[in-house]
């Protein structure tokens, strides 16, 4: 198993110019070791769909890795949008699920299913020509860079320790810039860096 | 008559991109004449709150999109339309198809009562989608004849002024 440090300290070291969208837990956790303007909280907004809408950015934007934090209990509301995705080939985008088997910001009230659902098994079946699940730190480490440089769309699962984060609000006083303003800013904020840089050819992390 | 050739002009002629959606027996033609259309990309979703997620994330990157949904499909995705287009507020047209139109009264029981939603003679969906677009502040056009496509444009227009989702809703079969 991982802690959520471990899961998300090695990919914020890779990170380069990619689109992150977070959700639930992962928000303030990624907040807290990135300020990159392309990163998207998608808190204050409708659960089990980050994941396409990670989709829609990286079908906009294709020469633009686009990585997608998402939660197992997320994941579980919106198992069809894996086939959508699937389907689209959109070849910059990799979905990763932490799975800790619980809705954690909601105190850790376990998911249907928790702990025998098979998620990188369902993406396979679902037509994702890349899946990978990890219950070891130094193999996820280690297999990081290569998996990052596959053509996606990829799915990686991760068994996460259930932590302890509480809801994403966003209000001034928040500590991670990424939910200090509302989600309509956040989103348009987002649209007009995307229309400003220009990635080069599609390159991996 | 709804066309569509000419619904396919109107939506290029606004410059949409991509449709994202589910077909239905109204909409089959247009999902149809999509499928290979050399200008506007077809993402079609298992489940329509997929389809506005998607939407937003399309516009996010820089494109048009255009939400083709029934309006089951509406009632179903209610949250996904909040928490993505309307929250987020971005200018996005929905074609709703409207399943069970010519089942409706030519007048609209108000108050609704539970006789009016279990009428073996009315689709109860075309019953609540009208209030339902009300409730939900959701501004919407009724189309149903290729001389009323002009409300695409509008309906797109006004989204893009007011920075929030719009909807048409057709009220034939596209043929």
């Amino acid at each position: 198993m991982l802690t959520q440090s471990e899961f998300l300290q090695p990919l914020a070291a890779r990170r380069t110019d990619q689109v992150v969208v977070s959700t639930m837990s992962l928000v303030r956790a990624w907040g807290r070791l990135s300020k990159h303007e392309l990163d998207f909280a998608f808190a204050d907004s409708a659960m089990g769909h980050a994941q396409s809408l990670a989709l829609g950015i990286a079908l906009a934007q294709p020469r633009r890795g686009v990585l997608c934090l998402n939660g197992d209990g997320s994941m579980l509301m919106s198992l069809g949008s894996l086939v959508t995705i699937a389907q689209s080939r959109a070849r910059n985008l990799i979905l990763f699920v932490a799975q800790n088997n619980t809705y954690e910001v909601t105190g850790n009230q376990n998911i249907p299913g928790a702990g025998a659902v098979d998620f990188h098994a369902i993406a396979l079946a679902c037509g994702f020509p890349h899946a990978f699940y990890f219950d070891n730190p130094s193999d996820y480490r280690t297999q990081l860079d290569t998996l990052l440089h596959l053509q996606g769309p990829a799915f990686i699962s991760v068994r996460l320790e259930p932590g302890a984060e509480l809801p994403p609000n966003r209000k001034q006083t928040e500590d991670t810039p990424y939910l200090r303003g509302s989600i309509a800013d956040s989103a348009h904020r987002l649209r007009e860096a995307l229309s400003i840089a220009h990635p080069g050819p599609i390159s991996p992390l | 008559m709804l066309t569509t050739r000419r619904l396919l002009d109107s939506l290029k002629q606004i410059g949409i991109t991509h449709v994202v959606g589910l077909p239905d027996n109204s909409t089959a033609a247009l999902f149809h004449e999509l499928a290979d259309d050399p200008d506007i990309y077809l993402i079609t979703v298992t489940r329509e709150g997929e389809a506005f997620a998607t939407a937003a994330g399309l516009w996010m990157g820089g494109q048009s999109p255009l939400v083709v949904i029934q309006n089951t499909g509406l009632l179903e995705s209610g949250d996904a339309l909040r928490g993505t287009l309307m929250r987020m507020r971005i200018p996005v047209v929905c074609l709703v198809s409207y399943r069970g139109y010519k089942s409706l009264p030519p007048t609209p029981p108000d108050p609704l009562t539970p006789d009016d939603l279990s009428r073996r003679e009315v689709d109860s969906v075309a019953t609540l989608l009208e209030p339902t677009l009300c409730a939900w502040n959701l501004p919407y056009e009724l189309v149903g004849d290729n001389a009323e496509l002009g409300k695409i444009q509008a309906a797109h227009e006004r989204a893009q002024l007011e920075s929030r989702p719009t909807a048409v809703v057709i009220t034939d079969t596209i043929r």
